[in-house]
């Protein structure tokens, strides 16, 4: 098929999908186009519509960059209430006059128009527009993974009433140069909302997102992010506990007994913000889960309040030797054990305190063994076993995330080869390979309940697993690129993924729907923490920023600068979500007084002000080691903060 | 590619694409096909890098790798280039030629059956978990496993502009402690600012620390000592307690100078020393303690009680190599440090004659006060300055060789056998300065009238020296260059280094105050070169023994170093004429030296030479060895050659385990 016939033959399809058979004909007999054209006809819509609306201007490539010129222009003349939001206009209108231009083979105009007003896009377009230059022909459009985000989605630009007159205003005016009302006509959807223009900082705390920003309805649903009731567990064995210190210290008891009773006193208010606890089915803690919690709750009492007058220990773990063949790294909730995923596939797990690691009896021991006894869990493992370290085989690609359940029997790893694997901490074996990603999976995390778990990668589609099924339970579809970041919420009904389409978004378990979508990110988010109240998601970015958002809105509430351009990988909330741990490659630990972040925020609800950047305010110390790039950042029980980074002696 | 396409839409130029052609076979390959190779394999290899950057980003690491790019293909389903491994650095070589210009890899042919026969590589250590605090209740320790608090570049930042610690906010990056208490508060009320005092405070573990450390270092256990020396060298973040241990190290020097007390002194000097050495320190802001302090030490008229049984001048020499490395190290041109140094020590030297010459009145020493300036002094001063290198002595030190030569027959043949010995002391260090430099001077013939009318009294004994220089191992073949020789002045456990011209460039390791003393000397310009690198090399490896002090007095160490390019040949001193030896090493620990004509050398006391080309001489135990100032070179024990196989591994096996560790100055540590 000649170039110069599709548009003929869009044209035609046109024709045909309006069921006008004469001029079909008609144009048929005229161009010489005989039935054997059939087959071809099944461009898509969208690159129809940009056949047709762009074909009287194909022939004047000239005509892109003053279009351009004037839309910048026009931007930059109009009043300051309106400038900011008109802004966002330009660089949609930039992308798709470059792929417009490449369609039509105009390749050193989309070239001489790129190396024009390319380089004074936003920063955070940059990469984007260096990935879009690789195209450099039609035919490689139609392969382009950016290229056809950009074609077949459309960019959301969010103006205020008063502005969008304006625009309109404007394009009237333009009516002999149609270009622009093209594209914004195909290409951008603009949302239109009531009230003032947006200001400058408020325009650009949402801008960023690979399409532009998310429109607001989107972010209507209500999000349940209260926890939920804790099960009571006034049965646990508290005795014990009493015993010990009794033991220990005679005077302390009282005291620490009138704290734990205030933790329990806590949990029962009912939240508003909270889902009912059978919202999504959680499974029935068994009996050895609730020695577990238990524990866990008493180590919570005596939990270091931190604040920054009381800035948290670091243990940091160095694993040495390991170059760059250590990719992630987890510690267990109770924090006993480490497991570390490996570049060659394995997966190593260490003990780290002194409890070994024990592994399960033979088949015919376990026979002897009388199942009614109490300690029956204690007599199952061999007793012989005196690992400190223990190597998992099984996968065929790099490891990218390994996670520990909730109660330390289980481990989850996801790996290149795109499967994620279910290993069991009792016989150190691999349980369950659950196949259904298409490609290498980044990121897989538990519910906080156990049971579930979800799972992101290459496929931009978000999976969410039950142990007991090899299905996924839910498929979550809407990302625009890979998923590379994944957390559950701490009261397990959502979900939330972050994505290279530069959006975090929040899915309902229980619907499978999207309930929020979140913009402004300048880079890829890697790593995910929700803290400790449920309300603040975390997220950082490839560039080194850190956002953090308002679950309630959807709205970012705080942007935190880069600090250097290494990407964050690990971010923690500390167990009473004051303080925000961040790790990054370039080896250093910065914590941030969360309690300053989330108390801006409701005053700048209050006063209707703009999210500032007040880095200097949040960062309470920055920790630098000595070249060991940060995996993984963990808060104990007991706000201890543990660390994990491979030592590279390289540099 | 032009600079302007650099930024968006790099490709590769159609000549990449002819060359590649022509690399597998494809001869004319026509302008317009390769044009569309070049645009589509551009693009195809921008996309397979686009998604390894993905898979680079996931491994958490900021480096791209091969296995990265394999995984990026396996994604576009395409088989992905196996065997391919990554070495550390993949130098791009380029060739030009025939008016076209080429980059490339370079790709080495492997011979499979030397790869079959080598050893299997060694298995890659196992991966292990350590853990260390990073911080504690939110302040980071200073422990060996975090980065020094303050970085070498902040502390030297510091001392030149110290408004920026002022203007610093809040010194939140540097993980030092939180601001709390009063200075919060003040800080929050924001009334008045006032300039803070510095504040030197010093926590709980800082103050035991620099008790245990200065105890041990002035303490009499030896043990301890080193490793306090060695923490002292290596630990970072010693530098809050700079200020006090430069105190300690100027106040210690005063007190011990007063009351003749050696040892300390040369336990301060080795304290600077290690301070020095330490990686992580900045010193320019305690120069002005430290640097009286080692110069004391340098020049003082009186060192140690008995003058005439102690032996402090090899304390004379320590600090003289440290004021030497402290030049080095910190000489700019605002501080003008070294030329002060020199000026320091030009003084000390100053002879009647010249004082009028060549300073001005206020510089002026009374004559008969500078006549009076002790021997020891002179002594310090001239090791002073023969450590600054060979252009300082030709200046300062040979202008005054007569007016030295008089003090020195002054001595000699007065009575005093402390001043006698000095005298000799002095003479010895002058003639072993300056011969070199006379040697490369003056041209030959050397006659002695020529030197004795030139010199005075020194004259004589200079002639002899230079023309042995000369005339020594390969005298007037000028095939090879020669490197020669150390003596053993009396009374000097511990010879020092003369700084040779091709010592100066020696490399980092600063000379260590090492027994084992390399002199090197060329008899030809041309060779210098060569000569050069060897004996830079031979420096590095004798002084890379471990520092810590061998608790009973070594035997000294000669070595003498010859390279030429002729073949192996017996040699020795004795036979000066032998036109060509490789390297000679007269040692009575095993020690490594390596020439450019792969040889490693070792002795053990019993003199066994490995099979090499190389000659070992024993060299009898201290006890015998004869203490003829004026002879460079008499080696008594049997000379051994063995056949040309070089064996290096053995070699380096027994000197990494059998190595003595090297004595430094406290093996003098008995006087005390």
């Amino acid at each position: 098929m000649g170039d110069k016939s599709t548009p003929l033959l869009a044209v035609l399809q046109l024709l045909r999908k309006y069921n006008l058979k004469g001029t079909e004909d008609i144009l048929r007999k005229e161009a010489n186009l005989g039935d054997v054209e059939y087959e071809n006809l099944d461009l898509p819509e969208v690159e129809l519509a940009n056949i047709l609306t762009a074909h009287h201007t194909e022939s004047d490539p000239y005509s892109y960059e003053f279009a351009y010129d004037s839309l910048k222009k026009f931007v930059e003349n109009s009043l300051d209430v309106y400038k900011y939001e008109l802004s966002t206009l330009l660089y949609p209108v930039f992308v798709h006059m470059y792929l417009i231009l490449i369609l039509y083979d105009h390749n050193e105009h989309a070239i001489k128009i790129l190396e024009k007003f390319g380089p004074e896009q936003d920063e955070y377009y940059q990469d984007d527009l260096k990935r879009l230059c690789a195209v450099k022909n039609k035919d490689q459009v139609k392969g382009n993974e950016l290229a056809e985000i950009y074609s077949s989605n459309k960019f959301q630009v969010q103006l205020s009433r008063d502005a969008s007159t304006q625009l309109k205003r404007y394009l009237h005016e333009q009516k002999s140069s149609p270009i622009i009302i093209n594209i914004i006509k195909n290409h951008i959807q603009i949302d239109v909302c009531d009230g003032p223009g947006r200001s400058h900082a408020q325009v650009k705390s949402t801008l960023g997102g690979l399409l532009g920003e998310a429109s607001r309805n989107e972010n209507r649903t209500k999000v349940y992010y209260g926890l939920l009731k804790e099960p009571d567990l006034q049965i646990l064995p508290a005795q014990i506990e009493d015993e010990e210190e009794a033991e220990e210290t005679p005077d302390k008891p009282k005291k620490k007994k009138a704290k734990k009773d205030n933790i329990f006193m806590k949990k029962p208010k009912s939240d508003p913000n909270a889902p009912p606890n059978d919202r999504i089915p959680l499974p029935d803690l068994k009996e050895n889960d609730k020695v577990e919690k238990g524990k866990a709750l008493r180590e919570a009492a005596k939990r270091v309040q931190l604040g920054p007058e009381c800035l948290p220990s670091i243990c940091f773990y160095t694993l040495l030797n390991s170059g760059h063949t250590a990719i992630c790294a987890d510690i267990c909730d109770d924090s006993t054990l480490l497991a570390v995923g490996f570049n060659n596939s394995t997966i190593k797990v260490w003990t780290l305190t002194t409890v070994r690691l024990r592994g399960m009896k033979s088949a015919d021991k376990l026979q002897d063994i009388d199942r009614e006894a109490g300690d029956v869990l204690v007599r199952m493992m061999e007793e012989k076993d005196r690992e400190t370290c223990r190597t998992l085989f099984g996968h065929s690609g790099p490891v990218y995330k390994v996670s520990f359940d909730p109660f330390k029997t289980m481990l989850l790893s996801c790996s290149e080869d795109s499967t994620i694997r279910l290993w069991s901490l009792q016989c150190w074996t691999c349980i369950v390979v659950y196949r259904g990603h298409v490609w290498p999976v980044w990121d897989t995390r538990w519910s906080p309940h156990g049971h579930y778990f979800a799972s992101g990668g290459h496929d931009r589609i978000a999976r969410l697993w039950a142990t007991d099924h090899h299905q996924p339970l839910r498929i979550f579809a809407g990302h625009l690129s890979d998923i590379d970041c994944i957390q559950f919420h701490p009261n397990s009904n959502y979900i939330a993924t972050g994505s290279s389409d530069r959006t975090v978004r929040l899915w309902d378990c229980l619907t499978g729907t999207q309930v929020r979508i979140m913009t402004g990110h300048r880079s890829t988010p890697f790593t995910l923490a929700f803290s400790a109240c449920g309300r603040w998601l975390a997220s950082g970015g490839g560039a080194g920023e850190i956002q953090i958002w308002d679950l309630s809105s959807g709205l970012p509430s705080a942007a935190i600068p880069p600090a250097s351009n290494s990407p964050i990988h690990a971010l923690a909330f500390s167990r009473d979500g004051t303080i925000l741990a961040s790790g990054s490659l370039d080896s250093t630990i910065k914590l941030w007084d969360f309690a300053i972040i989330s108390d801006e925020n409701i005053n700048e609800e209050n006063g209707n002000a703009a999210p500032t950047q007040k880095e200097d305010k949040f960062l309470l110390r920055s920790y630098a080691t000595k070249n060991s790039p940060i995996k993984s950042l963990h808060f104990t029980r007991r706000n201890l903060l543990l660390a994990v980074g491979s030592y590279d002696g390289s540099v | 590619m032009s600079d302007s396409e650099l930024g968006y839409g790099s490709s590769f130029t159609v000549d990449s694409v002819k060359v590649i052609a022509e690399s597998v076979g494809i001869g004319n390959l026509v302008d317009d096909a390769a044009k569309e190779l070049a645009d589509d394999v551009s693009y195809r290899l921008k996309i397979i890098v686009q998604d390894a950057m993905k898979f680079m980003q996931h491994s958490k690491r900021q480096k791209l790798s091969i296995t990265d790019i394999d995984h990026a293909l396996k994604v576009q389903n395409i088989e992905p280039q196996y065997g391919f491994i990554q070495p550390d650095s993949l130098p791009f070589r380029f060739a030009s030629g025939g008016g076209r210009e080429l980059h490339f890899i370079e790709e080495k042919d492997i011979d499979l059956s030397e790869i079959l026969s080598a050893p299997p590589p060694k298995i890659p250590l196992d991966v292990s978990l350590r853990a260390h605090w990073l911080s504690v209740d939110g302040v980071q320790p200073t422990v060996p496993e975090n980065p020094p608090p303050l970085s070498k570049e902040a502390q030297k930042l510091e001392s030149v502009d110290p408004i920026t610690k002022l203007s610093k906010p809040a010194n939140k990056d540097a993980a030092g402690k939180p601001v709390c208490g009063k200075a919060a508060r003040l800080k929050a009320s924001e009334s008045v600012h006032v300039k803070q005092l510095a504040t030197h405070e010093l926590s709980v573990e800082q103050q035991l620390y620099y008790k245990e450390i200065t105890e041990a270092c002035v303490g009499s256990d030896e043990g301890r000592r080193a490793e306090a020396l060695q923490s002292l060298a290596c630990d970072p973040g010693l530098h809050e307690m700079l200020p006090r241990m430069c105190t300690f190290i100027s106040e210690g020097v005063k007190v011990n100078v007063v009351q003749n007390n050696l040892a300390l002194l040369i336990y301060l000097m080795r304290m600077v020393k290690a301070m020095l050495d330490n990686q992580s320190l900045y010193l320019e802001k305690y120069l002005h303690e430290l640097i009286p302090s080692v110069s004391t030490c340098i020049v003082a008229r009186q060192l140690c009680m008995r003058p005439e049984v102690d032996n402090h001048w090899a304390l004379r020499d320590f600090a003289a190599r440290l004021m030497a490395q402290i030049c080095k190290t910190f000489n700019t041109s605002t501080n003008n440090l070294q030329t002060r140094v020199t000026r320091l020590f030009s003084k000390a030297l100053q002879c009647p004659s010249q004082t009028n010459n060549e300073s001005g009145p206020s510089m002026v020493p009374s004559m008969k006060e500078s006549e009076k300036t002790p021997l020891a002094s002179l002594y310090g001063a001239v090791q002073g300055l023969a450590e600054l290198g060979p252009e300082v002595v030709k200046v300062f030190i040979l202008s005054r060789v007569r007016w030295l030569g008089e003090r020195v027959e002054g001595a000699l043949s007065g009575i005093g056998g402390a001043d006698r010995l000095a005298a000799g002391n002095l003479k010895h260090q002058l003639l072993k300065v300056l011969a070199p430099v006379v040697r490369a001077h003056r041209q030959p013939p050397d006659l002695p009238d020529d030197y004795k009318r030139e010199y005075g009294y020194l004259g004589p004994s200079l002639q002899q020296m230079v023309s042995k220089l000369r005339s020594s191992p390969t005298g007037g073949n000028a095939g090879g260059a020669v490197a020669v020789v150390t003596c053993t002045p009396p009374l000097l456990p511990s010879p020092s280094p003369a700084p040779g011209p091709s010592l100066a460039p020696a490399p980092a390791p600063a000379p260590s105050p090492s027994p084992a003393s390399v002199t090197i000397q060329h008899t030809s310009q041309a060779h210098a070169k060569t000569i050069e690198s060897v004996a830079s090399r031979n420096v590095v490896i004798t002084s890379s023994a471990p520092q810590s002090p061998a608790p009973s007095t070594p035997p000294p160490q000669k070595f003498v170093i010859v390279s030429s390019q002729q073949k192996n040949q017996v040699f020795t001193n004795t036979q000066p004429a032998s036109s060509a030896g490789h390297i000679v090493m007269h040692s009575s620990q095993p020690t490594i030296v390596r020439s450019q004509n792969s040889v490693v050398v070792t002795s053990g006391p019993a003199g066994a030479a490995p099979p090499q080309k190389v000659v070992v001489v024993g060299v009898p135990p201290p006890a015998h060895q004869p203490h003829q100032p004026h002879q460079p070179h008499q080696p008594t024990a049997g000379v051994s050659q063995a056949p040309v196989s070089v064996v290096a591994k053995p070699v380096f096996a027994r000197s990494g385990s059998a190595q003595q560790p090297p004595p430094e100055l406290d093996d003098l540590s008995h006087l005390a």
